[in-house]
């Protein structure tokens, strides 16, 4: 002991300009946006590789279930290649708007109130930015930054992800977002009062945006919450009781709570939806 | 002792402004800048004490990034530069150098060679540049770049250095 600060005085001049030294690149990386991001790259590519290798081993305990969950699709999608099979009308090639592309779930967190996945490809499958994701049960989100070999998705459950939905029986449109608390639960936004919702409705995607084909399912209308209600601050309060955080209530405007078909606890295979009119679309409507 | 610190504290505040008002703008040939704050390093007196040296550097080149908008490079460099100038005098001048501090700047000059003076700014100036350029590039991707800046710019603040430290010794005596 007494050696190493016997070492430490005599070098002192060289321990001070590790610490100052340590402290500037502290301030660069904190302070530099490009240096952040650099580091974040790299440090990122780590972590992916090794939930990569670790989500290998995970797969093994869930074989069982996705087999069961792939033939639950299989039998859907053989049904609907019936119905299209009786229409031979149909120019198939014409008619390919969305493209699916399928990749795995790496890296899935609910804790936080911006919650991402990380999925295995990225910009070298071709991934870009504002593509949906969805599995077989129903929605899970939008990619937001794609790396060469993986891709962040916002999920649904980040209460800055907003998505075209609409009521399938009436047709009414809206807005699904997050309240930030549950994870099996949305919040549907935007519908006129005059609307005439009832619990058990089916929720599915619009198709506006063009992000997500139209008539994905996203869920089922659990309850309405400010429905027969008058205007007055207080009975608003009341109905909000301080369960639904920072979602405004609107004036004559319903809130649906949707509950998920989709689990987002145990996602394992999901399809990218590349849209290939997005960009047409984008630049009509700018 | 008083005396040479308020002196340390003049310079200080000269060459910030000087580098972070005049010659940041300079842009000669597109985008190169003389860094002409490196005075402050190269003449620091050599009296004082290595900690408070290294301090002093560190203080400079935060308030030179405050100037240039780039928070930690400049900072780094200096700090690289001010702990590799005792080795690098050592090195240069062998047994002139005195850690004392007994010698004063004028005295290094007139008592040395040409190839001397030259190794010790170079050598300084380009350990700066090269920390500097390459905090700011960040990646090996770029090492070629890296050097090429590194060299024309040494090029020029070797000459707008020396040229400052003459008009600093006339002005002295």
């Amino acid at each position: 002991m007494q050696q190493i600060i016997d070492f430490i005085i005599r070098k002192k001049d060289v321990v001070v300009y590790l610490i100052l030294l340590l402290f500037s690149l502290l301030l660069i990386i904190n302070s530099n946006y490009f240096h952040k991001s650099k580091i974040l790259l790299f440090s990122n590519s780590i972590t992916n590789y090794t939930f990569d290798k670790f989500s290998f081993f995970n797969e093994y305990f869930e074989l069982k279930k996705i087999n069961s969950s792939l033939i639950d699709e299989n039998l859907f999608l053989k049904s609907r290649l019936e119905k299209m099979s009786n229409n031979n009308n149909i120019d198939s090639l014409k008619n390919v708007i969305f493209k699916y592309k399928n990749a795995k779930v790496i890296s899935n967190n609910l804790s936080s109130f911006k919650n991402h996945l990380i999925i295995n490809k990225g910009a070298d499958d071709g991934l870009k930015n504002e593509m949906g994701i969805i599995n077989s049960t129903g929605i899970v989100g939008i990619i937001n930054r794609t790396s060469k070999n993986y891709s962040s998705v916002m999920s649904i459950l980040n209460i800055e992800t907003k998505i075209n939905a609409k009521v399938k029986r009436t047709s009414h449109f809206g807005t699904l977002e997050w309240d930030g608390l549950s994870n099996s639960y949305l919040l549907l936004n935007d519908i006129p009062e005059t609307a005439d919702i009832k619990v058990g409705d089916s929720i599915i995607t619009g198709g506006m945006s063009l992000i997500f084909p139209e008539g994905i399912n996203v869920g089922v209308v659990s309850e309405v919450i400010n429905k027969n209600k008058h205007n007055d601050s207080l009975s608003r309060l009341n109905t909000n009781n301080g369960k639904y955080l920072d979602i405004e209530f609107r004036e004559n405007y319903l809130n649906i709570e949707v509950k998920l078909h989709t689990n987002m606890n145990n996602l394992n295979n999901v399809y990218v939806i590349e849209s290939l009119n997005r960009e047409e679309f984008k630049n009509i409507s700018k | 002792m008083a005396s040479v610190y308020f002196l340390v504290f003049k310079r200080f505040i000269i060459f910030i402004l000087l580098q972070g008002l005049i010659f940041n703008n300079f842009d000669f040939f597109g985008s190169f800048d003389p860094y002409i704050a490196l005075v402050f390093i190269l003449t620091f007196p050599i009296k004082i004490n290595k900690i408070t040296f290294l301090i002093a550097s560190f203080c400079f080149g935060i308030c030179l990034d405050l100037f240039s908008n780039s928070l930690g490079l400049n900072t780094a460099a200096c700090l690289t530069a001010a702990f590799s100038r005792s080795y690098i005098l050592s090195f240069v001048f062998g047994s002139f150098f005195d850690p004392l501090g007994l010698k004063l700047i004028k005295n290094y000059i007139s008592d040395s060679s040409f190839s001397q003076k030259f190794l010790y700014l170079a050598s300084i100036i380009l350990i700066h540049h090269f920390v500097l350029f390459s905090l700011e590039a960040f990646s090996f991707e770029f090492f070629s770049l890296i050097i090429y800046k590194t060299f024309l710019t040494s090029l020029l603040t070797l000459t707008f250095c020396t040229t400052t430290i003459y008009i600093m010794i006339k002005n002295e005596k």
